[in-house]
């Protein structure tokens, strides 16, 4: 019997942990809907799938991200085709794109590279696509990490302007996706969203060889080696996305439930989401 | 204070309006890109919850710098600092380019910072001290062979900046030039620091402190800050060696780093 496929969103869908994410998903019979930085690498990654999967049901888009009028084009690209498509219902939402900077780099907006791609583009699409998520008691899956824990929220300077620590700006943005999480369970959970961290663990992918510095790029060639296949933690995803009751833990890595940091907490939780709705412009129903 | 900032959509121009904003400046932004601009603006009044003036204008041309006078008075505004960001960089041997491209450099970095800068000193409010900053570079401090245009651009600048310090001092007027090393702004920025290698990292400015030392230091009334303590080696070693030795050495940095940035690009 041929059942209905559902939709799945991944953005950072072009390399590393997004692209076996989609990889697998496809073998699982979902459709999918890349999201990318570029048309170029969209349309490669879009051919490496196809010749995998000829049969299976994935289109990309493509913007970047760390600019918010893209990500508002963006998810109003995939919404549109949502509508055709999938009768305005959306499975799951996996907000994996993320960046490494070395140096203090700001989007058009002025807001910090790490911190605008990391968590805001994420805290915009999923606004964007919440009602779609509703719809289908979708799931909302974040590529976090275990950078997220040893670390706290930097109120007085979220955006590391008075000091620039590459290192640090990027386990800030880790922590941003545990309380983006935190909140969307605690505001969504009675309308049937289940949200997720995930700790993919250590992976070899090319995160930090992209738009970096010759320090943080030597560093990161030699961690890298250490790393697992992206096709590790991919299964973990695929697991969030296919378990029949969604679990009630918060953070999972390499299948099972993991211990995260006593930072996320409802106090830090509330206080970035109200942060990031003013950074946004926009207003979460509650 | 009302700090008026050109080049504003960049990324040197939104650092330097996010300190300002953060010191409690008032500010008006312009560029010649009106969404950037329009960006950055709203980045801005989401951020510190203020109040941004925004107006887009091309620099090079008398008449829409005529109406972007026209707006500041209307609106009232006396600036009390200018922030000279706008201007452009462009790799390649002078014959190998384009003319027009040469003379865009000239254009900009040159004729339309002059024309700003006449045009505001004549709004500004006299009764108060004055601020004028430019943006040159490190590659003001020597010939550039591949970036020779550019290099003497900012070099004029430095020069300029000094002498129009002299001739404006009792009037009040104080102005720094801001000569960094490289600055990560843009993915091609990053091109051109990592092609150069280690030395990349070393030369490149962090821009949250540069912009912030630059305010501090303009409103010290400094002449000079070139950002980081091997950039100033450099520019010192640089007046110890003969201009021709320089030259040379330089050609052949740029010459490898420029083989790299072009494979890397590829
Ligand atoms: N690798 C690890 O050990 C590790 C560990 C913990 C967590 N993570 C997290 O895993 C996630 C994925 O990283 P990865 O390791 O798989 O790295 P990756 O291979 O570099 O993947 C990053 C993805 O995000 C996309 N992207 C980058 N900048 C973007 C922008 N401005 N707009 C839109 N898309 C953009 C990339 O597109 P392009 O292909 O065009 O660059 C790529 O598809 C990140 O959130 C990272 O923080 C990684």
């Amino acid at each position: 019997m041929q059942v209905k496929s559902k939709s799945v969103v991944v953005t950072g869908a072009t390399s590393g942990i997004g692209f076996s994410v989609c990889e697998l998903l496809l073998k699982n019979r979902f459709r999918v809907i890349g999201v990318g930085r570029s048309k170029e690498n969209c349309e490669a990654a879009r051919e490496r799938l196809i010749e995998k999967y000829p049969e299976g049901e994935i289109v990309f888009f493509y913007g970047d991200m760390v600019h918010q009028q893209e990500v508002f084009r963006v998810a109003s690209e995939i919404r549109d085709y949502l509508r055709k498509s999938s009768g305005d219902e959306l499975h799951a939402l996996i907000n994996n794109a993320g960046c490494v900077r070395s140096w203090y780099m700001t989007s058009n907006e002025g807001y910090e590279h790490q911190f605008a791609l990391n968590h805001l583009a994420g805290f915009i699409l999923t606004h964007e696509l919440l009602p779609c998520l509703i719809r289908a008691k979708g799931r909302i899956l974040f590529t976090s990490s275990a950078s997220h824990k040893m670390m706290r929220m930097r109120w007085k300077d979220l955006m590391f302007e008075k000091g620039y620590n590459p290192l640090l700006a990027y386990k800030q943005s880790k922590l941003c996706n545990m309380l983006f999480a935190y909140s969307l369970n605690e505001m969504y959970r009675d309308k049937g969203i289940a949200a997720y961290g995930v700790d993919p663990g250590l992976v070899n992918t090319s995160i930090g060889n992209k738009e970096t510095g010759f320090i943080v790029n030597l560093v990161w060639s030699i961690r890298r080696r250490f790393g697992v296949s992206p096709d590790e933690p991919a299964k973990t995803y695929l697991m969030l996305c296919t378990v029949e009751t969604p679990p009630n833990e918060l953070y999972f890595k390499f299948l099972k439930p993991a211990r995260y940091s006593s930072q996320v907490n409802k106090e830090n939780a509330d206080r970035l989401f109200a942060i990031s709705e003013q950074l946004c412009n926009i207003r979460y129903e509650r | 204070m009302y700090v008026l900032i050109t080049g504003a959509a960049g990324g040197l121009g939104r650092a330097f309006a996010n300190e300002c904003a953060q010191r409690g400046y008032d500010l008006i932004l312009t560029d010649i890109n009106e969404s950037g601009l329009k960006a950055i603006k709203y980045g801005l009044e989401r951020k510190y919850g203020i109040s941004v003036r925004a107006r887009a204008c091309d620099l090079t041309s008398d008449a829409s710098v005529a109406e972007l006078m026209k707006y500041i008075r209307k609106e009232k505004i006396q600036p009390d600092m200018l922030l000279n960001v706008a201007g452009m960089d462009n790799e390649g041997g002078f014959i190998e380019r384009n003319i027009t491209s040469v003379l865009d450099i000239v254009k900009l970095n040159l004729e339309a910072t002059l024309r700003i800068t006449h045009s505001v000193l004549k709004e500004r409010n006299s009764t108060s001290r004055f601020y004028i900053v430019f943006v040159s570079s490190l590659a003001s401090m020597y010939p550039m062979p591949l970036k020779a245009t550019y290099a003497a651009s900012k070099r004029f600048l430095l020069d300029f900046a000094y002498a129009l310090r002299e001739e404006l001092k009792s009037r009040n007027v104080s102005v720094l030039t801001l000569c960094p090393g490289g600055l990560a702004t843009t993915r091609e920025a990053i091109c051109g620091i990592t092609s150069q290698g280690f030395l990349g990292d070393a030369t490149t400015n962090p821009i949250e402190k540069v912009v912030h030392n630059t305010i501090s230091l303009a409103l010290a009334g400094k002449a000079i800050y070139i950002p980081g303590l091997l950039n100033r080696s450099l520019s010192t070693l640089g007046k110890l060696f003969p201009k021709k030795l320089i030259t040379r050495l330089l050609y052949i940095r740029w010459s490898h780093a420029q083989k790299q940035w072009l494979d890397m690009k590829a």
